[in-house]
């Protein structure tokens, strides 16, 4: 399906060109695919090139995989700020700005201005976690890239980013792991 | 194909041997195999079974009727009497309570990484679709609720209690960003878990779900980073969720019951409606997960397992909301002050007392012994049963407190329920203690409008998405497994966490 033009563009930026070719090799067990990853390691491809894909979490290094890090826990903690910041601003201009003495009570009151301002916090904070998902997740593609349905039925996928010069051994690699089937983007 | 088990006796051997599964029964624990387990259940999705075609129709009658209801009730009484919306307030609030908190016990289960919970989060998380209803319900109660101040004739300034700051009309806007944060939040979370599930299902769906998985899963390959964020993402927005549920809960007791009956000042009510809400959502979990289980086919997928264990979960809850219940009363019959008495009295002991001890008997001396049999708890029906019981006891509960105290409030301004703005030194009292009020028809009409509306959203939110969690379920295959220990067959579990 052809892709609208900012949209290809705004793709571009997102995952710029490459002239590195996807290679999907597809294992039906996880010590197969575990054992290619391994040698992969051995042939200098680096371990940011190579990913494995799977139907479920698989425990953190069962498969020999790097560790992965990211800042979603940032997210949430920047939303809160804002939206905190948000609630004491609106209620303590509002209340500044037309003083209203109710029930004896101060015009600055603590405790009815803790109400609008945790109701601030949580929905900056919410709001901030799934922005932080959408970006740390990598999900806005647009294109479905080099996958293979048998994935969802229990077979393991390793998609390797390799150089053109790599491309002949990363299939040798993956062959000789058991792989029951190589697919490239080619 | 998915076999019934894995390293599971055939259905011939259920009770043949007592040896042969320990002191449990062989549906004890069900662990479907990972292959084929997207297709099996994407197959039960397309043929669904007789009850759920009856879910559907039964969901949309009621909900016909409640918008009748609703629409003639609006002719008949308009919004400016609010005493005339308390039933429509005490359904609303009764659905809010028992969906709000049910994709709760989706998270909190998966916090605690009990293997047994896998079969019930995604039902748990599709209540989520029910919190959009909720802001719908919601806006004719902002309509309703009376504002916090008023001028007399004489110009005089007279306001009601209220926990808002310097508001004088209906805290509406707050109530109803609150009410969305929350639908946001329960959304986000059925998203993020429910799309390894969209991702993998996309080339067997077509038509509008192919595109719905499309959209909402594009890009979805299962990487280890997307795993690392969807579980991060999960453990944030659940503990988001909790901390936003328990605020919105606490927003509505306050404003729409508390607030509702002069002199009430209580702060065990929104703990209490808490607990109320974990109770009734918990329940109606566990109704749904059996529903499925019994008559509509999931029986090879949904074992005993996570009956047995959420009903002990079940059964501290019913305790703790007996307690709460104890400890309102115990408070004001200690306080004995002429407010406390009144109140007392209107709540429990003369005007509502009939649908007080109804409710006392459907929330506790019914599932009580039925939580405590052992036995029940393993069958896998006590819990379900049980359930019935305490969300028939909360309807009850939700109409004693929330159309009692909307029938409480005084219809006009002055007297004793607005005062001066600097007269909160009195108290305001509930004297001469009002009697009961009955629904009309169009308050009954609501009322099944509100149950048929959960059930219709309920319903087509299983059509839509995949109803079990099939990444859990899969995910908990590779670390279970029945297998022989002396001469029993236990459970063994594998814990890379």
């Amino acid at each position: 399906m052809a892709m609208p033009g900012f949209l290809q563009q705004l793709r571009d930026v997102m995952y710029p060109p490459s002239r590195k070719q996807a290679i999907l090799g597809l294992f039906q067990d996880a010590e197969s695919a575990a054992t290619a990853g391994d040698a992969l390691k051995d042939a200098g491809v680096p371990d940011t090139d190579y990913d494995f894909l799977t139907d479920s979490p698989y425990p953190e290094g069962s498969l020999g995989e790097r560790e992965e890090k990211h800042r979603l826990y940032l997210y949430p903690f920047i939303g809160a700020l804002l939206g905190l910041s948000s609630g004491i601003m609106i209620t303590a201009m509002t209340q500044v700005a037309y003083p209203l003495v109710t029930g004896g009570k101060p015009v600055l009151s603590l405790p009815p201005m803790a109400i609008v301002c945790y109701e601030g916090t949580m929905l900056g904070a919410i709001l901030f976690t799934v922005i932080g998902i959408v970006f740390e997740s990598r999900l806005p593609k647009f294109q479905l890239g080099l996958y293979d349905d048998r994935i969802t039925q229990g077979f393991l996928g390793l998609r390797v980013n390799a150089e053109p010069e790599q491309r002949y051994e990363v299939i040798q690699i993956m062959n000789s792991a058991g792989a029951v089937e190589v697919k490239t983007d080619q | 194909m998915a076999s019934e088990t894995q390293a599971h006796p055939p259905a011939a051997d259920h009770g043949h041997d007592a040896h042969e599964h320990g002191h449990f029964g062989p549906e004890m624990w069900v662990i479907p195999e990972a292959p084929g387990l997207v297709a099996e259940v994407n197959e039960k999705q397309n043929a669904p079974s007789g009850i759920f075609r009856m879910v559907l129709l039964a969901g949309a009658a009621l909900t016909i009727l409640g918008i009748v209801g609703f629409v003639l009730k609006a002719i008949t009484a308009g919004f400016s009497d609010h005493r005339a919306w308390g039933f429509y307030v005490a359904a609303f609030a009764f659905v809010f309570t028992l969906t709000a908190s049910a994709p709760l016990a989706a998270c909190a289960f998966r916090f605690t990484k009990s293997h047994w919970r896998r079969p019930l989060s995604r039902i748990a998380e599709i209540f989520s679709l029910v919190s959009i209803v909720n802001i719908l319900l919601f806006i004719p109660a902002l309509i309703a609720l009376p504002d916090i101040g008023v001028a007399t004739e004489s110009g005089e300034l007279m306001v009601r209690r209220s926990i808002w700051f310097q508001e004088l009309v209906n805290p509406s806007g707050w109530l109803l960003a609150g009410m969305i944060g929350l639908s946001f939040c329960s959304v986000a979370i059925l998203w993020l878990a429910a799309l390894p599930d969209m991702a993998q299902s996309r080339h067997l769906v077509s038509g509008f779900r192919a595109s719905l998985y499309g959209r909402l899963a594009g890009g979805w390959y299962g990487t280890k980073r997307q795993w690392q964020v969807q579980k991060g993402g999960l453990a944030i927005l659940g503990a988001l969720y909790f901390m936003m549920v328990v605020f919105v809960q606490f927003l509505v007791v306050s404003d729409f019951a508390m607030a509702m009956i002069p002199g009430w000042k209580d702060s065990i009510l929104p703990p209490f409606y808490t607990v109320i809400s974990f109770q009734g959502g918990l329940a109606t979990i566990l109704l749904v997960a059996y529903a499925m289980r019994r008559w509509g086919g999931y029986r090879d997928l949904i074992g005993q397992a996570p009956f047995w264990a959420a009903s002990k979960v079940l059964l501290g809850l019913t305790l703790l909301h007996t307690y709460h219940l104890f400890a309102f009363f115990i408070t004001y019959w200690y306080g004995r002050l002429e407010v406390e008495q009144a109140i007392l009295n209107y709540l429990m002991f003369d005007s509502y007392i009939g649908i007080f001890w109804a409710q006392l008997f459907f929330t506790f001396f019914i599932p009580f012994p039925i939580l405590v049999s052992n036995h029940a708890r393993r069958e896998g029906w006590g819990a379900p049963l049980a359930a019935i019981f305490i969300v028939i006891g909360l309807l009850l509960w939700h109409i004693r407190i929330f159309a009692a105290a909307f029938a409480a409030a005084p219809a006009v301004e002055g007297g004793l329920y607005y005062l001066p703005s600097d007269a909160f030194s009195f108290p305001a009292l509930l004297l001469p203690v009002p009697g009961a009020t009955f629904p009309d028809l169009w308050d009954i009409f609501m009322i099944l409008g509100g149950v048929g509306i959960v059930l219709l959203v309920f319903r087509i939110g299983m059509m839509l998405l995949p109803p079990l969690s099939l990444w859990e379920m899969k995910e908990g295959s590779m670390y279970q497994r029945v297998d022989t220990l002396i001469r029993g067959r236990y459970l063994v579990l594998a814990k890379p966490e």
